[in-house]
């Protein structure tokens, strides 16, 4: 009778609980620590208070929910090359200028990192290679439409403050040029400070560890 | 305990403890409101996959922020909220407790603040992720830790709470139903502890944990809580058995097994290890074990009671919930495919999976075991015109919406695949962007009605003015 999980709920409770328990442990505990050991083998990067700055907006500002920080592999077609093994990239996402799918080293140390589950906008894994100049990226971010027709992506424009000529402005806001496609007549237009930062963090991601040759499709 | 299909809701609801009534139907109401406001917060983000500039001048109302309140309240708030609600009628009845005095004084007191913490933690959560914490960091777990503790304890509490009203059942075996109770709540107690640690937080391993993380709270807490939630009304409102019971457990089992493990395929294709992504896709196929033996039991228990169905404005939303999760399931394992997720991973197809899952699956069957049960309790039945009104709204919008989806993230995934342009790929699922409005247009409107009938089945005067009777 003891014994029956039909009649006692202290089995009843207890069986699931503990089984559930040691899954977690082997498909979650157990690869989450061995993925720390292997991250602790990389340097960590420099820490630089812009950058850092810029990529809590990022998260801030949940840019996750629109764009990926991965681009996918083909297994089935790895290959080694002098000791490494590079994936190459899935037809799917070929298109943002990079051979090589992400790789581990890509991430360590990243909290949390932005792989993301959705890309209503492009891989951004790449972007400071694709868009390397600042001002596109304020022009973007302040009406995304204005260099990209049809876009979906929400303007930010509350990352920029408008001014007269005239007026006096805090030596830490950039001035955007060229704004005569944003519909500002006679107006000045200045990024923030978390604006700079957040396009500091943009073009900070250029990410391909490995210029591997011959991997192209 | 059997209450025959004919006897009049109020003969049996006649005699339960209107404080434990009330508490119930708090929780109930509670959730009704939040999924007012996240409905409309969803169909403000709908708009603006079609139109960016809608209310775009506030940081603090930005997509990106506000798309999180959508499923932050929709999951703690709303589903969670009801399913809870319910259940605690649920394991009171099957443990054949008397209703005119199920809960000690001391347990009332501790659900009646579980309620209020829950209420705390999502009311809270909204406004930090409109004011731009997103510290939790995942998907699901945006919330920053100071709205996931009240949460958290809220859990606990409801966790005793059900195991202590099990305990004292006065009834030999325990009904399968309080076994998803029980269970759910330990399992999503782990859940939310691995989401908020802080061990993991950086590089892959943290990935690892996203993932175990996003499938689990799906998988380990609504999918077990409205599945117990069926095995008691659908037999209930039928007034027959379930058709097999050894099923049932064959399905608690393999569903503990199986969802555990497949966190990872949500990151296929990624630099996670090899090992881990198989095992998902594996055992996401194999969790048609699990899903086809409760939807199948299901499905028997209603085969032949055609008439019965028509003839209630409960049994139907059953009836599609039960549908959903067979085929919302089947849908995942198919997802989980390699060859599939190379074309629609990342596309709009996940959402309308999203959707069909959350919305038909585990919202249909909230809804019918709300219009089955709380009756039962309140002895105040909704207006037929308004539950009418409710199902087929709610239907045929959410149909628009996940249709809709479906093949708007095939077209964004082929478009992908073949290379075109990624703006081609925005203006190609523009359609489907403004049907999903529409879609969720209609859903909003059936919700309004849902509350409308929510509030006239709260317990009232009428209610109490029976006096206390003796026994369940
Ligand atoms: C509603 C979804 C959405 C959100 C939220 C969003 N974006 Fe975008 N983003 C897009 C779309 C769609 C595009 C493609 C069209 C374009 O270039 O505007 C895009 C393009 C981009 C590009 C250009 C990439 C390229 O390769 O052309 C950058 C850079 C960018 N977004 C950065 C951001 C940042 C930073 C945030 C957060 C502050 C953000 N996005 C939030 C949808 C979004
Ligand atoms: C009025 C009805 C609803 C509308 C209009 C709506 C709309 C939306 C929108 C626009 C998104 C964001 C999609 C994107 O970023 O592309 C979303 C995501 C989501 N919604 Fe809803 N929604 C509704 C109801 C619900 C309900 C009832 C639930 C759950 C009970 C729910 C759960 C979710 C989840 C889990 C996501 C995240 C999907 C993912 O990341 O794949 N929604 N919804």
């Amino acid at each position: 009778m003891a014994f029956n999980i039909h009649t006692s709920h202290r089995l009843l409770f207890l069986i699931p609980a503990v089984s559930y328990l040691v899954l977690v442990a082997v498909c979650a505990v157990i690869p989450a620590m061995l993925e720390q050991q292997r991250e602790a083998e990389v340097e960590a990067p420099f820490e630089d208070a812009l950058l850092e700055r810029g990529r809590r907006l990022y998260r801030d500002f949940n840019c996750v929910a629109c764009h990926t920080q991965q681009i996918r592999g083909d297994e089935a077609l790895a290959s080694v090359i002098e000791g490494e093994r590079l994936i190459p990239v899935l037809k799917a996402d070929a298109r943002f200028g990079r051979e090589v799918a992400s790789r581990r080293e890509e991430y360590a140390h990243q909290q949390p990192p932005f792989m993301g589950t959705q890309r209503t906008g492009p891989d951004l894994s790449s972007v400071g290679r694709r868009l390397p100049e600042a001002q596109w990226h304020y022009w973007h971010l302040y009406t995304p439409q204005s260099v990209s027709p049809d876009s979906l992506m929400p303007p930010h424009r509350f990352l920029f403050t408008t001014t007269q000529p005239s007026d006096d402005v805090a030596a830490d806001y950039e001035k955007v040029l060229n704004i005569e496609g944003l519909g500002l007549p006679g107006k000045e237009l200045w990024a923030t400070p978390d604006a700079r930062a957040l396009v500091e963090y943009l073009l900070s991601l250029n990410r391909e560890f490995i210029e591997a040759e011959g991997l192209s499709r | 305990m059997k209450i025959p299909v004919g006897i009049p809701v109020f003969v049996a609801a006649a005699g339960t403890d209107p404080k434990f009534a009330k508490m119930v139907s708090r929780w109930l109401v509670s959730a009704g409101v939040w999924l007012l406001l996240a409905s409309a917060v969803g169909l403000l983000e709908a708009f603006r996959l079609v139109d960016p500039e809608i209310l775009a001048d506030h940081a603090f109302l930005t997509f990106g922020r506000l798309r999180p309140v959508h499923t932050m309240t929709m999951l703690f708030g709303w589903a969670s909220m009801a399913l809870v609600g319910l259940m605690f009628y649920v394991v009171a009845k099957s443990a054949w407790l008397p209703m005119n005095n199920p809960l000690t004084r001391l347990e009332l007191i501790s659900s009646n603040a579980a309620l209020w913490l829950v209420n705390i933690g999502v009311g809270v959560g909204a406004i930090a992720l409109c004011t731009g914490d997103l510290s939790g960091g995942g998907e699901y777990r945006r919330y920053p830790w100071y709205c996931m503790a009240p949460i958290f304890a809220a859990i606990g509490i409801v966790g005793v709470v059900f195991y202590r009203i099990i305990a004292r059942r006065r009834v030999g075996a325990v009904y399968i139903s309080c076994w998803f109770a029980m269970a759910a709540t330990f399992w999503v107690a782990v859940v939310v502890f691995m989401g908020y640690q802080t061990f993991w937080k950086t590089g892959l391993a943290w990935v690892i944990v996203d993932g175990f993380y996003i499938h689990n709270a799906v998988g380990m807490w609504f999918t077990p809580l409205a599945v117990g939630l069926t095995y008691y009304a659908l037999p209930k409102l039928l007034n027959k058995p379930i058709y097999s019971y050894a099923l049932g457990v064959l399905g608690f089992f393999t569903h503990l097994v199986f969802y555990t493990v497949i966190g990872t395929h949500h990151y296929i294709h990624t630099p996670l290890p090899l090992a881990l992504q198989t095992t998902a896709v594996i055992f996401s196929v194999a969790m048609i074990v699990p899903v086809w033996a409760s939807t199948g039991n299901f499905l028997m228990t209603m085969k032949g009671e055609r008439l019965a169905i028509s003839h209630s404005y409960s049994l139907p939303f059953i009836f599609v919930g039960v549908l959903g999760y067979g085929f919302a399931s089947l849908q995942g394992s198919f997802e989980s495919l390699r060859s599939v997720q190379e074309t629609l991973h990342f596309t709009h197809y996940t959402v309308g999976h999203a959707h069909f899952a959350m919305y038909v699956f585990v919202t249909f069957l909230i809804w019918g075991c709300m219009y089955g049960l709380v009756p039962r309790m309140t002895g105040r039945e909704p207006p037929i015109l308004l539950v009418t009104l409710h199902f087929w709204l709610a239907l045929a919008g959410i149909a628009v919406y996940v249709v809709g989806l479906c093949i708007g993230g095939q077209v964004q995934g082929e478009s992908w695949v073949a290379g075109e342009p990624f703006m081609e790929s925005v203006r190609k699922t523009l359609p489907h962007m403004v049907w999903r409005s529409v879609g969720g247009a209609l859903m909003l409107v059936s919700h309004v009605f849902f509350f409308l009938a929510l509030w006239r089945m709260r317990p009232g005067a009428f209610t109490m003015a029976f006096t206390p009777a003796k026994g369940g």
